[in-house]
């Protein structure tokens, strides 16, 4: 025998059904993937129509974008592979913040007055403030009396003496609220002051912490300053741009100066990576280069369907004119009510069964009927919020307050379980650690668990909020316009949302010229904002990953 | 330190570890004269005193009838083969195994005289005065400062927390290596110096007794015996009760050595000179001489 195999080598064995069952494999795979980016490629080509520009347009951007930013992206790659990737993220993280920043912008145009902003600002920081010191005075303080005290104030400040409590009694407000007395202040700063008031500090904090860390004192001041001097020179110079200074402020301080400030920490603390910010500087300058040769040789630009107009203005009765600003804001207002409703209650309620709740029958009942909960037919959550929210509790139909309600029960049972997962991935060590110092179970959970799972729960609920953007069946169930005109004014008004207002537009109702034009406009916006949420849960993700 | 209040009622941490700061600054002098006492002439009173103590995981029995005197400001080794029981006995004395729901513990086990297993004893406020080393460096994903500062601000300890924390760090011999970064992450420190930063973590709040689960059983040579080191120099202010499986590591640091054998039984007890060199029962002797297990 052994003198046979030495002649004969150890022959083969077959693998053809292995093969082809890895590339089964494969098609399975790539399947949904190929046909939904072939449909978007479709939707998009028939919403942005490139092909209807100029060839010299495609050619001039071409020469003054393309290319350069290939070689800059080539040149960083060959430096060093983390520059490459540093310069990406900066221009993706660029996208996002502008798109951000107009959907911000969005809200304090047409929806929260400035001085009502500084007033609700101030009306929350105060009371902040006095819990706090209360908290830091002495930890002697009883619970009891610390609790009185936090919520006298925070009643005090938004509310006033007696209050709604009083109303209810019929005594009329003898001491006004904080909030109440700066809304109602006869002089004001000028609005895009009490902007760049409220917002530029925050950002220039944050700022000068990410880029100077534990550097001196001036490198901190210097780039405080020039974050605050980005976001007043955003509303001093908007109205050169035919912008008003506010949504001017707003985007400066969302979508202008963190991808500055995210540039300078690259500049400054990571030398290595210094490189790879020629790649957005690249695309920023060839931009602008390109569009500046286009306007003077009078190469056309594609005619797309989505265009400024089309961002800003609201329905029309033809196709071409139609708008889809009141969806936008419509839908933001309720990702927003979604957010403030479901995050704490869905949180609250996956820190219970993780840490608190015994293991008994009961949990496991709850444990599975959540899992249950996540799959049922988001048209039977609508039937839900139609009944109990308008039949029984006589709200009006189609609210923002009452979609939001509707969502957030929705998506909580997917928060509920992603939230638990992050929190499950605490290790158990760490718990042990805190334990072990004598740390009760609040204090474990507020200190250890909570911190460490942060990313990992915000993740899941970016991820949540993202389902609830593309409902529609659970917003026509609640009776919420398919078409709005303006932008709600407040949380009980009637608003539209992205998803229905493209369903209306695909109706029968609506003549072909919708169908081909606004329809496809609407899905490329909504994909859009939809998958720039969830690039940023996915940037959560692997920050929280290499943390581990 | 040792006065002998043996209640262990909520606020029971909050008074009594007001000012660790004074202890520590006799200790630094007194470090010199430290000498390991496996021949003291006078036994000390025991703190921790266990008698009949078995505790079960739901059917299983983890520990048979243990009665043991452990004495104050000594190291005690707890040593035995695997699943011997000694683990479970360490987490007995602060009350961990309360954490696993199937563990049920009877039979008396008091620290300064006080069973802590009383119906009227708070795990928690015992926890503060029992400190713990696990086998894993467990830091937390905050900052060097914050994780040595953990105890004193869930305790509120009194007292200038910057001083205890540089105090605690310098008796965890780790003070020079990061006294210039006590802002940067727990994590970002080496296996054996984030083991020290645990240890100075446990000492911050000043327990009575500090326990340690083979905690350096995850270490290297070096970092071992750095912790080692470290050990017996803790044992002049506290009393350390250490597992571990490396009997050259028991024979080194401790001045008393109990042996678990499987199935639960403290087979012998004893100084650990007399343990190792004169063993009085056979199975013991088979078990250091690497006979079994």
């Amino acid at each position: 025998m052994a003198t046979n195999n030495e002649i004969e080598g150890f022959g083969r064995v077959s693998r053809t059904a292995g093969t082809l069952f890895r590339y089964l494999l494969l098609a399975a795979t790539l399947f949904g993937l190929v046909f939904v980016t072939i449909l978007l490629v479709y939707v998009a080509n028939d919403a942005i129509r490139p092909l209807t520009a100029d060839p010299g347009w495609h050619l001039t951007f071409f020469l003054t974008l393309v290319i350069p930013t290939l070689a800059a992206g080539a040149y960083a790659n060959r430096r060093d592979i983390a520059a490459l990737r540093t310069g990406v993220f900066t221009i993706g993280f660029v996208v996002v913040a502008l798109m951000f920043s107009g959907g911000a912008a969005m809200i304090f145009v047409d929806i929260v007055e400035p001085l009502t902003w500084l007033a609700f600002l101030l009306a929350l920081a105060v009371p902040t403030a006095v819990t706090m010191a209360v908290v830091s005075y002495d930890h002697r303080v009883s619970f009891v009396a610390q609790f009185v005290v936090t919520v006298a104030a925070f009643y005090l400040s938004l509310f006033g003496v007696p209050g709604p409590l009083g109303s209810l009694a019929g005594v009329s407000t003898m001491v006004p609220s904080l909030f109440g007395f700066v809304a109602g202040l006869p002089f004001a700063p000028a609005p895009w002051l009490m902007m760049a008031m409220t917002f530029g500090p925050p950002v220039a904090y944050v700022g000068s912490r990410y880029v100077a860390g534990d550097r001196d004192r001036r490198t901190h001041v210097l780039v405080g300053a020039g974050v605050l001097a980005v976001v007043l020179a955003g509303g001093a110079l908007a109205p050169f741009a035919g912008v008003d200074p506010v949504p001017g402020v707003v985007v400066a301080a969302v979508g202008i100066a963190p991808p500055l400030v995210y540039a300078a920490g690259t500049a400054v603390n990571r030398p290595t990576e210094r490189v790879g910010l020629l790649v957005p500087a690249t695309v920023v300058v060839g931009s602008l280069v390109g569009a500046v040769a286009v306007d003077v040789v009078g190469f056309a630009g594609p005619q797309s369907w989505v265009d400024w107009a089309f961002l800003t203005s609201s329905h029309s009765s033809t196709a071409a004119e139609a708008g889809f600003y009141p969806a936008i804001g419509g839908s933001i207002l309720l990702m927003l009510t979604v957010a403030v409703l479901a995050f704490p209650v869905g949180i609250g309620a996956a820190v219970y069964l993780e840490e608190y709740a015994p293991n008994n029958r009961f949990t496991r009942i709850i444990d599975v009927n959540i899992s249950n909960l996540a799959g049922v037919p988001s048209v039977v959550y609508g039937l839900l919020g139609l009944g109990l929210f308008v039949t029984y509790l006589n709200q009006p139909p189609g609210t923002v307050l009452l979609g939001g309600a509707t969502l957030g029960l929705l998506i909580l049972p997917i928060v509920i379980i992603s939230a638990r997962e992050a929190i499950r991935a605490v290790p158990e060590e760490t718990r042990a650690a805190s334990y072990g110092m004598g740390a009760t179970k609040w204090q474990t959970v507020k200190n250890v668990v909570l911190p460490r799972s942060f990313s990992g729960i915000l993740t899941g609920t970016i991820l949540a909020l993202g389902r609830a953007i593309g409902e529609t069946a659970p917003l026509i169930m609640i009776g919420a316009p398919n078409v709005k005109y303006s932008l709600p004014a407040g949380l009980s008004e009637a608003a539209s949302a992205m998803p229905l207002q493209v369903y209306a537009w695909s109706s029968l109702y609506a003549g072909d010229d919708f169908y081909q034009k606004a329809v496809p406009a609407g899905v490329v916006v909504l994909v859009a904002i939809l998958l720039a949420m969830n690039s940023i849960a996915i940037v959560l993700r692997n920050k929280y990953q290499s943390t581990e | 330190m040792s006065d002998n209040t043996s209640e262990f009622s909520a606020d029971a941490g909050d008074g009594e570890t007001a000012d660790p700061t004074a202890d520590d600054m006799v200790i630094e002098t007194d470090v010199a004269s430290a000498t390991s006492s496996s021949e003291t002439t006078t036994t000390p009173d025991p703190i921790i005193r266990s008698r009949d103590l078995d505790v079960f995981y739901g059917e299983e029995q983890a520990l048979d009838s243990i009665d043991i005197d452990i004495p104050e400001n000594r190291v005690t080794a707890i040593i035995g083969p695997s699943g011997c029981g000694k683990s479970t006995f360490l987490r007995c004395i602060n009350r961990m195994n309360d954490r696993i729901e199937a563990c049920r513990v009877e039979g008396e086990l008091s620290l300064r005289g006080k069973n802590v297993y009383d119906p009227d004893v708070d795990p928690v406020a015992l926890r503060r005065r029992v400190g713990m080393v696990f086998q894993e460096p467990n830091p937390f994903p905050k900052s060097i400062y914050d994780n040595v500062a953990y105890g004193l601000e869930i305790q509120d300890v009194e007292g200038d927390h910057d001083e205890i924390v540089e105090q605690s760090l310098k008796r965890a011999a780790l003070w020079d290596e990061v006294s210039h970064q006590l802002d940067s992450s727990g994590l970002e420190l080496s296996g054996g110096q984030q083991q020290r930063l645990c240890i100075a973590r446990a000492i911050a709040p000043d327990p009575e007794v500090l326990l340690m689960d083979e905690p350096a059983s995850a270490l290297d040579p070096v970092a071992t015996s750095q912790v080692e080191d470290l050990i017996e120099e803790l044992a002049e202010d506290y009393t350390v009760v250490i597992v571990t499986h490396n009997m050259q590591q028991a024979a080194r640091i401790s001045d008393k050595t109990a042996v678990f054998l499987t199935g639960g039984e403290l087979v012998e007890f004893g100084d650990t000179d007399q343990i190792f060199e004169n063993p009085e029962h056979d199975r013991v002797e088979d078990y250091i001489t690497g006979k079994f297990g």
